[in-house]
């Protein structure tokens, strides 16, 4: 240990420790401020004299390591950096607002400067004219008013001091080319579900895009949960257009025209709606999956003309089963059954919560399913079986709802039965015969590549089958 | 609104208020197509420079400058150096200068010719200020205050003279007919006062005589109004309406009534007379047809209070 008295040293050690241990750049910062009794001795070629001239014989001032660089107060640092600060600081003089302080007559301004600043000026009558506005006026008599103008209140863009919430809003009526972007909407915060609805729609209608769209009333649409990418998450229900937005955290949404009023909104609580469904109709499908439904039809206009023949084959059906497992316990499931895919959503029960687990709605494209049986019948009660190829739906899993748009883009890759997964269902028997004869003709109609290998494996295990009981 | 709007579209409505920010509109489909936050200080006043260039809003401490022909979200220009509310602003014709008026009892002129105020004028008087208006000769400036005395100030000579037309009362704003016969005055008690004005040839100041005074609203009368061609004049009031009046008989032609409209802070004629705009509490700013009375437009998106407003018509 060594003792040292010489200030100036001590404050060069000091200083020499900070700059090679500090990598926050805070002592620079701080040494900035230096005093000039300090900097005059720092830079002095004589370096710590004695302040009173003590006889301390030490030669050798400086820290052991470091060379006192008298250059240290500034680091080098990188071009990006520089060309950063450069960057903001020209824009920080292009928003720079010029400041006029109110001074007092400066006593050499020129006099005559000042004395023709007051010049009075002649009053001439005007002339009776029609003004801009009031012939803009007469133009717009029968022009209607922007229904969703009343909703231009709760606007969030440019308040001050009033808490707003901003969204990634995308517009689902758009055709799919449009959709790559989401709106920007500010809304402020006290503004309830519909209100943020009618807001989007006033500043949608006021956009180039929304030429072709007929636009509804605010009741109409729905905002539904949606990735970051605009795929809107339809099993979840619309957020309850009575509540204030404040209540929900997404920031991306997208806003969904209605199709089916008593289906999307009261879709929690109260499932008399599929009672409409069940009665047969076909359902609309929603904008995306019309646009796949297309894309289908063309790739297969064979498809199409039986359809024509089996006609209510493909329609759009939903039945009520039970879902059986080995781990689990039945869950009350509704299956949609169309000519392009089968739905398979847990039906909400009232104790929904309390159960240890949920049931996750599938769906499936058409193409993946391999074939469809009943493999016992109760007194009351079937049980059926649906067979997939659980290679596809590996896709759906991952939130691709896109069908297959043909079976050969995907070669069926079934090394062994063990690629085919199934469901089982329970259900009385009336429905159980429905479906199981619906999705089979379905799968005729079809004759999808799932089904072709499923069926040349199937008749492979039986004949070994045979073969070993020949042996 | 960009430059090229302003050559199409040279009608600027600008609005502003309690919730920090000014709005600028499409007045014929009512859209608000610009807001700038404001945010030091809520609004007490708005006008257009005559180029149509700037926005100037009166605040407290402060007259900032927006800029109408870019997308510039910040003021641009700050003037400051008055201690307290700036009530009113106005700019001389030719926006040579800009006037003002405020709390700190002091009307003054700010000299917009060079960028540092060159040639400033300041007129002293015993209370808050409420009002200014220029005599239409742009050599004049009324100033109303809060101890009821109207100032007529000779800005050539300094000279000024004081009228009192109630005791007891605060003026609350002035107006100058365009045609410069006539100038008006409300009161806190929700009169108009009017006289007659002759006009002094050369150096001579202009003359006032009273004209008439009646009940224009049972409250506060907060604004008066000429229309261009001074035939009509609209006063605003705390009684939650604006009315119009024939500017010769001074009988009542309309009443700009809404349920819940709130206190009717401000209004502006189009160009022609035959619209006016008028600025309220309940957070909107509205369009009247001056025959029928009937509200045409309204203007939402304010979250609080509209208390000013500024409108310039194409002619």
């Amino acid at each position: 240990m060594a003792l040292y008295d010489n200030k100036y040293w001590l404050l060069s050690h000091i200083r020499n420790s900070f700059i090679s241990t500090d990598d926050t750049g805070m002592c620079e910062l701080v040494m900035a401020g230096e005093g000039k009794d300090i900097k005059f001795h720092l830079s002095n070629m004589e370096l710590y004299p004695d302040p009173e001239d003590s006889d301390d014989e030490e030669d050798d001032f400086e820290s052991y390591d470091l060379p006192l660089d008298m250059d240290f107060s500034t680091r080098e640092r990188s071009s990006t950096k520089v060309q950063l600060e450069k960057l903001d600081q020209a824009r920080k003089k292009v928003g720079r607002m010029r400041h006029i302080r109110w001074e007092t007559r400066n006593k050499n301004a020129p006099d005559e400067e000042c004395s023709n600043m007051f010049v009075k000026k002649e009053v001439k009558p005007k002339k009776e004219h029609t003004s801009k506005l009031s012939a803009l006026m007469k133009n717009c008599l029968n022009v209607p008013r922007n229904p969703y103008i009343e909703y231009a209140k709760f606007d969030g863009s440019g308040q001050v001091n009033v808490p707003v919430k901003k969204y990634k809003m995308y517009i689902t009526m758009l055709p799919q080319h449009q959709r790559n972007y989401p709106m920007h909407i500010s809304c402020v915060a006290n503004a309830k579900i519909q209100d943020l609805i009618g807001l989007i729609l006033l500043k949608f209608s006021s956009t180039q895009e929304a030429s072709g769209i007929n636009l509804k009333s605010v009741s109409q649409y729905g905002l539904y949960i949606t990735e970051e990418d605009g795929e809107v998450d339809r099993d979840f229900p619309c957020l309850d257009p009575k509540e204030p937005v404040s209540k929900f955290g997404f920031s991306t949404l997208g806003l969904v025209e209605h199709k089916d009023v008593a289906k999307t909104v009261n879709f929690p609580e109260d499932y008399q709606s599929v009672s409409i469904l069940e009665s047969n109709r076909t359902r609309t499908l929603s904008d995306k999956s019309k646009a796949d439904e297309n894309r289908q039809m063309e790739n297969d206009i064979q498809a199409v003309e039986e359809h024509n023949k089996l006609m209510e084959a493909p329609l759009y059906k939903s039945f009520r089963a039970h879902m059986l497992s080995k781990v689990k316990p039945k869950v009350e499931v509704s299956i949609g059954v169309s000519g392009e895919r089968i739905e398979i959503d847990p039906v909400p029960q009232k104790s929904s919560k309390l159960l240890p687990f949920k049931q996750k709605a599938v769906s499936h494209p058409i193409d993946t399913i391999a074939w469809c049986e009943i493999t016992d019948v109760k007194h009351t009660r079937s049980c059926f079986r649906l067979v997939y190829s659980a290679m596809s739906s590996h896709n759906v899993q991952q939130g691709e709802v896109s069908a297959l748009s043909s079976a050969s883009s995907y070669p069926p890759t079934l090394h062994s039965s063990a690629s085919f997964k199934h469901y089982d269902f329970e259900s009385d028997n009336k429905t159980a015969q429905d479906i199981v004869q619906k999705i089979r003709l379905i799968l005729e109609l079809k004759s999808t590549a799932s089904r072709e290998k499923y069926m040349a494996a199937r008749e492979k295990k039986t004949k070994k089958k045979n073969i070993n009981f020949i042996k | 609104m960009t430059i090229e709007n302003l050559d199409n579209d040279q009608i600027i409505l600008a609005t502003g208020g309690y919730d920090h920010t000014i709005k600028l509109w499409q007045t014929h489909s009512g859209i608000c197509n610009r807001t700038v936050q404001h945010a030091d200080s809520q609004v007490n006043d708005l006008e257009i420079t005559p180029d149509r260039h700037l926005l100037a809003a009166a605040s407290y401490q402060h007259i900032y400058m927006y800029d109408l022909t870019s997308n510039n979200p910040n003021a641009i220009v700050n003037y400051e150096g008055t201690s307290k509310n700036v009530t009113s602003v106005g700019f001389q014709q030719d926006g040579k200068w800009m006037y003002s008026g405020g709390e700190d009892c002091r009307a003054r002129i700010w000299d917009l010719r060079s960028r540092n105020n060159q040639c400033p004028k300041i007129f002293e008087v015993q209370s808050a200020i409420n009002c200014t208006c220029l005599h239409p000769n742009q050599v004049e400036l009324f100033v109303g205050d809060q101890n009821g005395i109207i100032y007529r100030w000779d800005l050539r000579t300094d000279n000024n003279e004081q009228l009192i037309p109630e005791n007891d009362a605060m003026i609350l704003d002035i107006d100058i007919s365009p045609d410069s016969n006539l100038m008006a005055s409300v009161n806190n008690k929700g009169r108009c006062y009017i006289w007659s004005l002759e006009t002094g040839l050369g150096d001579i100041a202009t003359k006032l005589t009273p004209r008439h005074k009646f009940e224009a609203h049972k409250r506060h009368a907060l604004k008066c109004k000429f229309s261009p061609d001074s035939r009509l004049l609209v006063t605003t009031s705390a009684d939650q309406t604006a009315r119009i009046w024939c500017s010769e008989t001074f009988i009542l032609l309309q009443e700009l009534k809404q349920e819940n409209q709130r206190w009717v802070w401000d209004a502006a004629f189009s160009g022609d007379g035959q619209y006016v705009f008028t600025a309220s509490s309940d957070g909107y700013a509205k369009l009247w047809n001056v025959k029928t009375g009937a509200m045409e437009r309204d203007y939402a998106s304010h979250q609080k209070a509209v208390v000013a407003l500024a409108f310039k018509d194409v002619p």
